[in-house]
């Protein structure tokens, strides 16, 4: 299905920003070819919609309606229209006017520290309090970690509170990312830490506490530069399987080049809650990120592990089979895995061609990467192509500012943010430190969807391009007002929190397209039904979302699953559980928190506990 | 209060739409000035400048909506949508239809007067003026009359429709606020609380609030889960006036309005492809909105014969004793007559509360209130759904498909305010006496309606004679 969309390319307009593409001199390349755009230059707009129309409507906020009938009239005269002081057309959904806030939020951290702490710099969002608002978990660098509790009120301005968390300091410090997982399934969200040094796994307690659970569950934690986390739970375990990235093997002779460290993963003992028993994952070539995924819809996670190339030698992107009680197997070229050799940052996955088969972006130096099972391709082998450049995704280059250099990408995510019903792409961008031949300013990357299957850039508009050097971040519903909040971890900055607002301002929010948050529940130690695909069916489409634990750069998530629907007023949802047993289809409205329980014949509506009373609204409107 | 404008405010209204108006550009030969235009549309309003405190402003805005209630839209308007379906979520047609109109799958009709017209325009339609309802998603191009493919539905009246409204968003808020208030005890207690939900008089079930803030909706009667009263369709599952008319813009006319048709939710300028883009603006919708809103509710018939006036107060009192009065209320009351656009409880792809700034006027019509004060609303309903029809008698509920969550056998309870001007009754508009509706009642209606059949003659003439008295205002 093609829409036919009412943009075309070099149109003149303030808003446009396109670059001149280039090889620079010994930058080394895939031979995927390149964003090559064509170069508009800023110019002033032919004429104004009243002038050549002869409309005079009067006021300023009249005009918009009109504007929509003047340019949509003029392009089916086939006249294009002029866009002088109005936004972009080639973006016709909604962007929305993120609001930094981390001062007035109490949100002041920084990540930091010496060359280990170049990567890494993670935030982990989950409810620890029982409140239903994620909490944020930041990791440090060598700073300590921190853990502030979340008491925004709904629709509200954002309000954290920091929370000492019972942990030693020295635990606290150098650490690089965090990831909420319900490691011993007692229903409240856990913490696995990773450090440059000894990993660590947090029990979770009532209010946000936390305990030091290494020992508990015989976890050594070993003593490598570790950044990458992942969890699933293999079939018919109680417990999970974890995998942890290491990066460079600091101790090897020749270190830092060519020397990494092997990955690790630890399946429960025996089937118990301890994870005595170590499985090296090998090679390694310096991980930065990895995830648990199941590519090929069969219900069986596999792993996908993104590396940089800036240190291993003979390295590639690696994907391992895991069959439950064998030994990890990569996927090899005999399989169809197709060699890939990035500066492997950090992995989202989404559906992004709307295909039911999920897509990956891989982060790096330059390009990113969109991977996309490749239809010539034989069922059933995991042979990617790249799509980045078909769907506008590259975001190779800073888009807004002089810079001409490429981009250091870190943590990705797919997700809705403007709850148009389409998937939109946040990549946190920042400069590794120093490094002279890569962009100084590289702001974030904010990446609507469209309706022909294209990503745009609205980082600019939607106000996140800050100078800062993004690392981690993730995107949650922090006010519990149906929009996507962001938060990213700056190296060697204060950590950035926007409020999203939708359409409106942050005294005055609008709402954007209805959304949806769902949360699933199901009995035994897999609670949170981590490794379920959720798809939810809006008239005829299908948004489909798989829960996991792992991937982005050093940062997780474990809460409210969040769909845009535009328009639709309803949904429903079919869940199929991590055992690959499909649900019946749960009926639900619009702009609700439901909650799915395993076998329930409905879904369950929760509300948080300062819901906003509509009819004060009503009764405000007409007494206008 | 608002009526329709007489012949004597026409000029004047006129004159003032010629202020208020922005000029169309012409994008083909006629001008939409010229006399001969062929263009419907006809001039627009510029909402902005609008101001509901002003009666000229005001009847400006109600004559514009009329025009667009009975305007016959030609393609020259953007009627059609050749590569829409009729959905209410935009949804793209795989290939292009053959035909402009067609009666089963639509567009079925140019102009909303041609089925809403009974007795006069904003009534009822005829049997000859039945659509046919379906989500339009797959299998959204039929061409057969088999109940399997859509649900036929009688043209209902719209007058009374914006105290309809009304009451419906006044129900909604305190429905909701029977949930939070419910809430909050169970969290403060860390009990759960079971709540009996009603409004105005009006039971809708109950619900079980959990401390940890979950709700158990599985005791619901008659409500959506979301406690959002939708009073419209026959079914009861459309929010407002303003949705209702965007999707039947579109579903029956093919015209698009941009609220929802629009690029910021389609990407697209002309969604149906019809050649027009932004075919109905906001201020059309208002348009259309606040004509429908100040259509004054039916009333009684005047004038009666005495025997007549004899039979139905005898009737009105044993409508009342069958328990028909039970569902078919005859009067709720509403706190407030002050109608506002948009409306708080629509969702995005129809104008909300916020988007632009508030139109309200004042709906009252001259209606009695009670002793505290408030409006009596006679619309002989409850905007509740019940189930009409079991396996022993299923007239009513002789549809295969269910719409919008709410099962086949179940319907709104149908206003009968207006019921003596429009007949043939039954939402498929296939009874033609009222003696024959009040017959095929079962399900939640069995025993009111045992009552009715065993009544004598004369008592069950006294209680026709009686609904016989419920007309549209002439």
């Amino acid at each position: 299905m093609m829409a036919r969309l009412h943009s075309s390319p070099a149109r003149p307009g303030r808003q446009q920003r396109t670059q001149v593409s280039g090889r620079r001199a010994g930058t080394q390349r895939d031979d995927t070819p390149k964003a090559q755009y064509s170069f508009a230059e800023d110019a002033t707009p032919l004429w104004a919609p009243d002038q050549v129309l002869g409309v005079d409507c009067g006021g300023v906020k009249g005009s918009a309606p009109f504007m929509a009938l003047a340019i949509a009239a003029t392009l089916a005269a086939g006249i294009p229209p002029a866009v002088a002081d109005e936004p972009s057309i080639e973006i016709t959904a909604d962007i929305p006017n993120l609001h930094e806030e981390a001062t007035s939020a109490g949100i002041d951290h920084v990540y930091g520290g010496p060359w280990e702490y170049f990567v890494g710099g993670g935030v982990a969002a989950f409810d620890c309090n029982a409140d239903g608002r994620p909490d944020l978990f930041f990791a440090g660098g060598k700073n300590p970690a921190t853990l502030y509790e979340n008491r925004s009120p709904t629709g509200g301005a954002l309000r954290f509170e920091r929370k000492a968390i019972g942990i030693d300091d020295t635990d606290l410090r150098s650490v690089t990312g965090a990831w909420p997982v319900d490691i011993d399934g007692d229903g409240r969200l856990d913490l696995a830490l990773s450090r440059v040094g000894r990993n660590l796994l947090l029990k979770g307690g009532p209010d946000c506490s936390f305990a030091l659970a290494n020992r508990a569950w015989d976890f050594a934690g070993g003593r490598a530069w570790t950044t990458g986390f992942a969890a699933t739970w293999e079939d018919g375990a109680d417990y999970p399987t974890l995998a942890f990235g290491n990066y460079v093997d600091r101790s090897a002779p020749g270190s830092p080049w060519g020397t990494c460290h092997e990955n690790d993963l630890y399946r429960p003992v025996d089937g118990n809650l301890s994870y005595g028993d170590r499985t090296p994952l090998s090679p390694g070539f310096c991980s930065l990120s990895l995830m648990f995924t199941d590519w090929s819809n069969r219900g069986a996670p596999a792993l996908r592990i993104t590396n940089d190339r800036h240190y291993y030698r003979g390295g590639q992107e690696q994907l391992w089979r895991l069959e439950p009680g064998r030994p990890p197997r990569l996927y090899s070229a005999s399989d169809g895995w197709r060699p890939l050799k990035i500066w492997g940052m950090g992995i989202a996955t989404g559906d992004v061609d709307g295909d039911n088969y999920p897509e990956y972006a891989l982060t790096s130096m330059g390009d990113t990467r969109i991977q996309s099972l490749d239809p010539d391709a034989d069922e059933g082998r995991p042979t990617y192509t790249d799509i980045a450049l078909e769907v506008g995704a590259t975001a190779h280059r800073p888009y807004t500012g002089d810079e001409i250099r490429p981009s250091t990408g870190w943590h990705a995510e797919f997700d809705d943010v403007n709850n148009d019903g389409l998937t939109d792409l946040f990549i946190a961008k920042g400069n590794v430190e120093a490094m002279p031949d890569f962009a100084e300013f590289d702001p974030d990357n904010l990446l609507i969807g469209g309706w022909d299957g294209r990503f745009r850039e609205a980082g600019d508009k939607a106000g996140i391009a800050l100078d800062r050097k993004g690392r981690g971040a993730v995107l949650a519903d922090l006010n519990l007002d149906g929009m996507l909040d962001l938060v990213v971890v700056n190296r060697e900055a204060p950590v950035s929190v926007f409020r999203n607002p939708g359409v409106g301002t942050a005294d005055e929010p609008r709402p954007m397209g209805n959304f949806l948050a769902l949360k699933l529940s199901q009995p035994g130690g897999n609670g949170f039904a981590v490794g379920s695909r959720v798809t939810v069916k809006i008239g005829t489409r299908v948004l489909t979302r798989d829960i996991t634990v792992g991937g982005g750069h050093a940062s997780g998530e474990l809460g409210w699953l969040h769909f845009g629907l535009g328009t639709s007023e309803r949904a429903e949802v079919r869940v199929r559980w991590p055992d690959g047993e499909w649900s019946h289809a749960y009926r639900v409205f619009a702009n609700q928190f439901a909650v799915i329980e395993r076998g329930e014949p409905a879904a369950a509506y929760w509300y948080p506990a300062d819901e906003p009373d509509r009819a004060a609204q009503r009764n405000t409107a007409a007494d206008q | 209060m608002s009526r329709a404008p007489t012949a004597a405010f026409r000029p004047a209204a006129a004159a003032l739409l010629a202020a208020l108006v922005c000029t169309v550009p012409p994008t083909a030969p006629a001008t939409a000035g010229d006399p001969w235009s062929e263009r419907e549309l006809g001039e627009r309003l510029d909402i902005e400048a609008l101001d509901l405190s002003r009666p000229d402003h005001r009847d400006a805005l109600i004559a514009r909506g009329e025009h667009l209630f009975s305007a016959k839209f030609t393609t020259l308007d953007g009627a059609g949508r050749p590569m829409a379906t009729q959905a209410i979520v935009p949804t793209k047609r795989k290939r292009p239809v053959a035909d402009a109109f067609q009666r089963m799958a639509g567009p079925d009709a140019n102009a909303c007067a041609s089925c809403h017209m009974d007795p006069v325009p904003g009534g009822a339609g005829p049997f000859t003026a039945n659509a046919f309802v379906t989500e339009g998603f797959e299998s959204a191009d039929f061409d057969s009359l088999d109940p399997q493919f859509s649900n036929e539905r009688g043209t209902n009246h719209v007058f009374g429709s914006g105290l309809i409204e009304l009451l419906a968003r006044e129900m909604t808020a305190d429905l909701q606020a029977q949930r939070r208030a419910a809430l909050n005890e169970a969290r403060r207690t860390g009990e759960p609380v079971r709540a009996d939900l009603a409004t105005k008089g009006v039971s809708f079930g109950r619900l079980t609030a959990l401390p940890d803030g979950m709700v158990d909706l599985t005791g619901l009667d008659g409500v959506d889960t979301d406690l959002v009263l939708r009073p419209f369709s026959q079914k009861g599952v459309m929010t407002s006036l303003r949705q209702f008319t965007v999707n039947a813009m579109n579903h029956h006319h093919g015209m698009q309005a941009d609220e929802r048709f629009g690029a910021r939710w389609t990407g697209e300028a002309d969604f149906d492809e019809d050649g027009v883009a932004g075919e109905l603006t906001d201020a059309d919708i208002t348009a259309l909105v606040i004509w429908q809103a100040t259509r004054p509710p039916p009333g009684r018939r005047t004038g009666l014969a005495p025997d007549w006036q004899a039979m139905a107060e005898r009737g009105e009192t044993l409508f009342a004793e069958t328990g028909c009065a039970s569902c078919h209320i005859p009067a709720l009351p509403l706190d407030s007559a002050v109608f506002a656009d948009p409306s708080p409880y629509d969702m995005a792809g129809t104008l909300r509360a916020g988007e632009r700034d508030v139109l309200s006027l004042d709906i009252s019509a001259g209606l009695a209130r009670d002793a505290q004060g408030r409006l009596l609303v006679p619309l002989f309903g409850d905007l509740k759904r019940h189930r009409i029809a079991d396996e022993r008698r299923d007239t009513l509920g002789n549809e295969l498909l269910s719409q919008r969550f709410v099962d086949r056998d179940v319907f709104q309870t149908a206003e009968l305010w207006g019921v003596a001007s429009t007949a043939p009754y039954g939402h498929r508009g296939d009874l033609t006496t009222l003696d024959e509706a009040i017959r095929a009642h079962a399900g939640a209606a069995t025993e009111s309606r045992a009552r009715y059949e065993a009544l004598e003659d004369n008592e069950r003439e006294a209680i026709i004679a009686f609904l016989k008295t419920l007309v549209i205002a002439p």
